[in-house]
């Protein structure tokens, strides 16, 4: 097949694919770049798991419901638990990361074992990244996230950047910090739980830090830092998919790693620059 | 002597803590306009409780605190947090950072208007750094940083300063320059000050009013009355030496203990 058919048959037979993926890059890379900065990159391995975990749940024969609710309530209790751990400060950071981390990959393998074999394919899918089959609903479930969590996020940009750069003055100036960290949580345990669902965990992560520490690395001033995030994030979709076809790879995986390759050009440029 | 009216903070009989901790109990002291106060006591003694308090972050567990006479009321601070707090990643300009001082006056949605930021530009002029204003936040010096925060909370146009450990880890000419800054708009401004240091003699030759914060125990007073040497020997449990050279009180600790 040339590279025109390939581009081709992308678009004409699996566009979800695509638009999902792009979709899902946008949103996690301008989410990701709160992620870095706040230094808080093990959350969006943790909460990939914990969705995960939430798909396997919803397998399970008692639940049997669609598992994209099931990765939304997952991940939406555990972002609401530990947000509130991770501010009370009772135990450090990373060991309530770690924590949850290992016990949603427990869980997951656990109820995995009851599910019949037909769900169990369907969450090696979501695990491997197997992107090709995005189906339209949920594509349009992912776009009516997107646009919900980007307008709260413009909406709100002062609240999020003042309490991200420094929570306790923001606080002394009328903006309760504890409570728009639990809402950052939030979108980032939304997001990531209907992204997982429709490209699988390793994609959503990787698209969470490696955009964010692409545009860090070469953004002179805060607000170009979320369009060159969003700029890192569009190229790697479309390449990775072309990629993914003419190597028989799996899609979600090999676009990550095309980002990665990205962000290591990106580094070399900016020692070059420096 | 001023009513208790117009004290622009009041504490009465208040006592702090988190949970069953109670970090200070019954203090009362009161905040007059345009005084200069510092607040000086041994590490983990409940000085950053008490400004919390005042910040309005922490609420008391016991007591009443007033603004104006007004319990309901709040202060427009502008706070400025230990320098070393801030560590951020993002590459924020001297004026990202010094706008922000704003945002408490636009609240949750409206964007910086055109007089936020002439206050910006002016908060930046008092600090003399209006030619750093599109250099890195991240790349300045730890006196440049802290003018930075300064000018932020100068933006907000408060009713009062509120500095924490303002020259923390500064070298001899930054520290002087700081504080020689804040002398500045309290005595041109009028601007109430409240500064937190551990720096005894920054503090002496700058307030007019100290409160001395030990745990469970509190005494509010003037320079002298605070800062003499059987008081600080006994909070500090060194023997300490107390003088003045050419204008300029001396603190010093002798270094063997009672």
């Amino acid at each position: 097949m040339s590279d025109f058919e390939i581009f081709r048959t992308i678009v004409t037979e699996f566009p979800y694919a695509l638009l999902g993926s792009l979709v899902a890059a946008l949103l996690c890379a301008y989410l990701g770049v709160y992620v870095v900065s706040k230094r808080v990159v093990f959350v969006g391995a943790t909460l990939t798991q914990v969705a995960v975990a939430g798909i396997a749940f919803s397998h399970l024969p008692f639940a049997d419901f669609e598992p994209l609710y099931g990765s939304i309530v997952f991940t939406v209790l555990v972002t609401l638990l530990f947000a509130w751990m991770l501010q009370s400060k009772s135990v450090p950071r990373d060991t309530v990361l770690g924590a949850s981390f290992v016990a949603a990959i427990a869980l997951r393998i656990l109820m995995i074992q009851k599910s019949a074999a037909a769900e169990v394919s369907e969450i090696d899918a979501i695990l491997k990244g197997d992107i090709l089959f995005v189906t339209a609903q949920q594509f349009h479930l992912l776009l009516g996230v997107f646009i919900v969590l980007m307008l709260i996020h413009l909406v709100f940009y002062k609240a999020f950047i003042f309490v991200s750069f420094d929570a306790e003055t923001a606080t002394t100036q009328g903006f309760n910090s504890r409570v728009w960290e639990m809402v950052f949580y939030l979108t980032v345990g939304v997001a990531v739980s209907v992204a997982t669902r429709v490209v699988g965990d390793v994609f959503v992560f990787g698209f969470l830090v490696i955009p964010a520490a692409g545009a860090i690395l070469t953004a002179r001033k805060v607000k170009n830092i979320f369009l060159l995030a969003i700029l890192y994030a569009a190229i790697p979709p479309v390449i990775g998919l072309y990629l993914a076809f003419k190597l028989d790879l799996p899609a979600g995986p090999t676009t990550v790693t095309t980002g990665l390759v990205l962000l290591l050009v990106t580094w070399i440029l900016s020692r070059f620059k420096h | 002597m001023k009513s208790q009216a117009q004290a622009l903070v009041q504490f009465e009989n208040v006592t702090l803590g988190y949970r069953r901790n109670v970090i200070a109990k019954e203090i009362s002291f009161s905040i007059e306009e345009g005084e200069f106060v510092g607040i000086v006591g041994p590490n983990g003694s409940g000085k950053t409780t008490i400004v919390r308090a005042i910040l309005g972050i922490l609420k008391p567990q016991r007591g009443d605190i007033r603004v104006r006479g007004r319990s309901s009321e709040r202060l427009r601070i502008g706070y400025v947090p230990q320098r070393d707090s801030i560590d951020p990643i993002m590459p924020f300009t001297v004026s990202d950072v010094v706008i922000m001082g704003r945002y408490g006056r636009l609240g949750m949605i409206r964007r910086p208007t055109s007089k936020d930021r002439a206050a910006a530009i002016e908060a930046l002029k008092h600090v003399d750094l209006l030619d750093q204003a599109a250099s890195s936040y991240r790349d300045l010096s730890g006196g440049q940083k802290q003018r930075t925060l300064i000018a932020r909370a100068l933006a907000a146009e408060p009713d009062m300063l509120i500095l924490d450990e303002p020259t923390n880890g500064m070298d001899l000419a930054s520290r002087t320059a700081i504080m020689e800054l804040i002398k500045h708009f309290h005595a041109e401004h009028g601007m109430t000050v409240l500064m937190v240091s551990h720096l005894l003699s920054d503090v002496a030759n700058y307030v007019k009013k100290i409160m001395l914060v030990e745990p469970q125990f509190f005494q509010v007073g003037s320079v002298e009355e605070i800062l003499s040497e059987a008081n600080l020997t006994r909070v500090y449990d060194l023997p300490v030496m107390v003088g003045e050279w050419m204008g300029t009180k001396v603190i010093i600790a002798r270094g063997k203990r009672v």
